[in-house]
């Protein structure tokens, strides 16, 4: 059987198993040991466990629970929906404004964390519901947060873009700034369609109670005096310290990236037990369960997937793809959407680490030899990638959009996602036409 | 059901997997590392007139690092370039090969192979599974943020990231608050500043442009405390289960690749001075007199800490101090 | 999909009258066991936050070698995940697609969840099985990180081992008694710490 069979096989079985309704952890790691046992020396299944605790054992990983004990402590506490009510007060004029509030907030939270899934959790957790209370529809409230989330990976610090920067040999101080223009735009093109379709939704509510319909919380129209405006703001205080707390510690020398993790979920906790006066086992209780359930399903998930791309790389499945596909010595423009396309593809069942290290290697020379800047590269390839975290079947965080609202159905989580695809992929376009979006920044940082 | 159209393992088997944690490239171009890999399979593969393949895995493509020592010892993996101290835990002879101050020239260290203590070396290494083909050796230098670190007087109160538990006991000695910073973050940490200096190899000193965050760089041009055994290493499961002539290759090729590995490492160790000083960056050299201020503490820490582990261990670092 | 059906109300938590004495008993018992388990997985993970924070403080404010503090941070932190992951399972936290269920009948829909729980309960055996096996491997040849506080591997992995194995309990248990198995609700599971 050659290589194509087997890949061609070995998705088969993935998505069948997923589709069956294995939890994604066993489907990953049992169609894994599976292949593995027809396919691969016998030993190979003594080394199933190390494997697994080898990839899990790394500090940069380890920070996505602690990232989202952080979340957890503002965003199942009293402290997240005091945050929320302070920018309703400020924004609940803008239309769509706390949907773009919430973008606002993956960015910054972002601009924090190293992973997407902990982005999303940390904003999600308060976010979506609060959304919802406020009459956006489930499939757009979700939407925003798992797209939002997905900026975790392209505003730095990122995991994936340190692990880019060594495969590439890139620079990642410029690596890391290449990502800020693109992000912006990101961030930028969310705020609009967030705003454009919260109008959309409250015509429609209009009309709809206009004609003797249901009553939406999207019809609601508080006004606030100065007063207010003004009694709000200290709600807010706590937060712009504890992010200037913790951009300071990262960005003034003082905490590596990892340790970053470490001491924002301590702050977090300090600041809800001193000013929320929560500290108790009892009211502590729901931070730290749901932090553990959150993680733990997504450390396992991640764990058994890349026991999941240890398998498809030993059967050389993705390098075969993409030795197939520089094989072909397409032009520059036909390889790079080749090349995107099976990044695409890998995003079915693959979370960003696991494509990177399998598919960099193999693409990364002819890309290079075609006169593409790596840099510019790393950055597009990071939003396809980021594309994969918000579609199914394997997409880490539209897990975590399940586990913060489970009554949300897949069908509207994936519907509310789309549009988000769409002007991701407006990101790529404009990134391919005016590649300076990328490399001006960098360039400008590191000239002479 | 399948059944009839699955591979028998033996097929499986042909194709030998090379697993590497360094950048990619190709035959001709990238880091030496890479290229041993790719010359190893193509040199063998041109011997037995195809009978064995290969394939390269390299930046960690196919398991992470660590993982890669217990997959060959149990055969689930046929080969790996691996900088020994990784291996320190599992196997712990494997700490020889970064032993700060023990070898300090690439004659030095090759001289290893055909001295008792490559013997020593070899058979335990063989008792764990482990066969060695191609032994490589690798200098490196420091790359700091401020002042150039050349005595142990300089180390004094920096963050410094050792990057083995053996060089780590050696700047604690010398007053540094050492950092285990994993190595895909020192360029964040030597950016913040929350790292002052970070010693690792000629090559991955080029590859992770830190002469972008640097002010200085003690170069290993001359002498070097930090010489790294990174052989490229077999699972012996394998390499027994293989045709007499077949191992027979190996061992040639494996061999022939040597001088050439020594070679490169040494260019790289120029090269790497002139990218940081094109970039700016104070370079500086260690002699002699250097070396044995370090050798000092060494002695007390790190190879005091080894030779303490049993009699075996102080036997085989005695016969390590007898290759001058 | 079900993300988690953790919050389907207190019905839940009634042990069914169809599951046999031992089962129930069983089921008592892992529910009482991931409860403790899960409350020091908890304070794991907080313990290895204040472990990152005083390695970032001690380095920068005192010059403090920064040599145990991640490998604390990561065993607490592996043990955290693989020890809390039966009481994740107990209440369905691990999420699956659950997309075609809505379309098969009750019957097939009742088969094809029991296949699932199977399968899963097979992989978390296979998975305990080999931990063990390493874990052990590690306590013999005394194997160790390579950092220079070196602290034992048999530590970490006897977390990794006693945490899938309860977790493959945990599947066995709700294929045994699919209702059993799922423990009670949020809230109450912690809420008297
Ligand atoms: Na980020
Ligand atoms: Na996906």
């Amino acid at each position: 059987m050659g290589t194509v069979e087997i890949g061609l096989l070995y998705g088969g079985a993935t998505l069948v198993a997923l589709f069956a309704g294995l939890p994604i952890a066993f489907a990953l790691g049992s169609v894994a040991v599976v292949f593995m046992y027809f396919f691969m020396p016998a030993a190979s299944l003594d080394t199933v466990t190390q494997n697994v605790y080898e990839e899990m054992a790394s500090i940069t990983m380890l920070t996505i629970p602690l990232f989202i004990l952080k979340g957890a402590a503002i965003g199942r506490s009293r402290a997240g929906s005091d945050l929320y009510s302070a920018l309703h007060v400020w924004m609940g004029r803008v239309p769509g404004g706390l949907g773009v509030a919430n973008v606002f907030a993956c960015a910054l939270f972002a601009a924090m964390a190293g992973s997407s899934p902990a982005t999303c959790s940390a904003i999600g957790s308060a976010g979506i519901p609060e959304m919802r209370r406020r009459g956006y529809s489930p499939g757009f409230a979700a939407g925003i947060i798992a797209a939002g989330g997905t900026l975790g990976i392209l505003l730095p610090p990122s995991i994936t873009l340190i692990l880019y920067a060594v495969a590439a040999e890139q620079s990642l101080g410029r690596l890391f700034l290449a990502g800020i223009g693109p992000g912006v735009l990101m961030v930028v093109l969310f705020a609009i369609y967030a705003v454009a379709r919260y109008r959309r939704e409250k015509a429609v509510a209009t009309a709809a109670y206009a004609q003797g319909g249901t009553w939406s919380e999207l019809l609601r129209t508080d006004t606030f005096t100065a007063r207010e405006r003004f009694a709000a703001i200290p709600r807010v205080l706590p937060f712009v310290i504890l992010l200037i707390g913790v951009m300071f510690a990262l960005y003034g020398g003082i905490a590596t990236p990892s340790e970053t993790a470490g001491l924002g979920a301590v702050l977090a906790l300090v600041m809800v037990a001193g000013i929320y006066r929560i500290w108790r086992p009892g009211q502590m209780g729901p931070i730290l369960m749901s932090t553990l359930r959150e993680s733990t399903m997504l450390m396992m998930i991640i764990g058994m997937s890349l026991l999941y791309s240890y398998v498809m790389s030993y059967l050389h499945i993705s390098q075969g793809a993409a030795e197939w596909i520089v094989g072909m010595h397409l032009s520059k423009w036909v390889l790079l959407a080749a090349i995107l396309a099976l990044v695409v593809v890998l995003g079915f069942f693959l979370p960003p680490v696991s494509i990177i290290l399998m598919t960099a290697p193999v693409i990364l020379p002819p890309l290079k030899a075609a006169g593409f800047d790596l840099i510019w590269f790393g950055i597009i390839m990071s939003i396809v990638m980021e594309m994969g975290l918000i579609h199914p079947p394997v997409g880490l965080n539209i897990f975590v959009i399940k586990n913060i609202a489970p009554d949300i159905p897949l069908r509207d989580v994936v519907m509310g996602v789309l549009p988000f695809v769409g002007l991701m992929l407006v990101s790529i376009l404009a990134l391919c036409l005016v590649p300076g979006l990328a490399t001006w920044l960098p360039g400008a940082v590191y000239a002479g | 059901s399948a059944g009839g159209l699955l591979p028998t393992r033996a097929q499986a088997q042909t194709t030998l997997k090379i697993s590497h944690q360094f950048p990619g490239g190709t035959l001709t171009e990238g880091d030496f590392r890479d290229r041993l890999c790719r010359k190893f399979a193509a040199q063998v593969e041109a011997e037995t007139k195809g009978a064995l393949k290969f394939e390269v895995y390299p930046a960690s493509s196919l398991m992470k690092t660590v993982a890669q020592l217990q997959a060959l010892r149990k055969g689930a993996l046929d080969f790996t370039l691996y900088p020994m101290p990784y291996g320190g835990g599992e196997i712990p002879e494997m700490n020889l090969g970064l032993m700060p101050c023990l070898v300090t020239s690439y004659e030095q260290g090759l001289a290893w192979k055909k001295k008792p203590i490559g013997e020593a070396l070899t058979k335990a290494l063989e008792a764990k599974g482990v066969k060695i083909l191609t032994w490589v050796w690798q200098a490196g230098g420091v790359a700091a943020r401020g002042t150039p670190v050349l005595h142990p007087a300089d180390v004094k109160g920096i963050k410094i990231r050792g990057g083995s538990r053996e060089m780590d006991m050696m700047f604690k000695a010398a007053g540094a608050a050492v950092s285990s910073i994993p190595s895909n973050e020192i360029y964040a940490g030597m950016q913040t500043g929350n790292l002052d200096a970070a010693v690792t190899s000629s090559t991955s000193l080029i590859s992770f442009k830190l002469e972008e965050q640097s002010k200085s760089l003690t170069a290993a041009r001359q002498k070097s405390f930090w010489y790294m055994l990174e052989p490229l290493m077999m699972s012996k499961t394998v390499f027994d289960g293989l045709p007499a002539a077949q191992q027979k290759a190996l061992l040639t090729v494996g061999e022939s690749l040597e001088p050439f590995g020594m070679e490169e490492a040494r260019k790289d160790d120029q090269r790497v001075a002139e990218i940081y000083a094109k970039a700016g960056v104070k370079v500086v050299d260690m002699d002699d007199k250097v070396m044995d201020e370090w050798r000092a503490i060494a002695r007390d820490t790190a190879w005091k800490d080894f030779a303490d582990r049993s009699a075996e261990a102080a036997a085989l670092l005695k016969l390590a101090e007898d290759v001058a | 999909m079900r993300a988690a059906e953790l919050d389907k109300g207190p019905g839940a938590a009634r042990l069914p009258r169809g599951a046999s004495a031992p089962v129930r008993w069983a089921g008592m018992a892992l529910a009482w066991t991931n409860r403790v388990i899960a409350t020091v997985a908890a304070v794991a993970v907080v313990a290895a936050g204040i472990v990152m924070t005083e390695e970032a403080l001690a380095r920068y404010f005192l010059h403090h070698s920064s040599d145990w503090q991640d490998e604390t941070a990561i065993f607490l932190l592996v043990g955290a995940t693989f020890l809390s992951a039966a009481y994740v399972q107990s209440r369905r936290g691990h999420v699956a697609i659950e997309a075609v269920g809505g379309l098969l009948p009750a019957g097939v829909e009742r088969v094809r969840r029991w296949v699932a729980d199977l399968i899963s309960f097979l992989f978390c055996g296979f998975f305990s099985w080999k931990s063990w096996v390493l874990c052990h491997e590690a306590w013999v040849e005394g194997y160790a990180t390579f950092s220079s506080w070196a602290p034992p591997l048999w530590i970490p992995y006897l977390a990794m081992s006693a945490g899938m194995t309860l977790l493959t309990l945990q599947i066995a248990l709700q294929l045994l008694a699919p209702q059993a198995g799922d423990a009670p609700m949020e809230g109450r599971a912690h809420g008297h710490g």
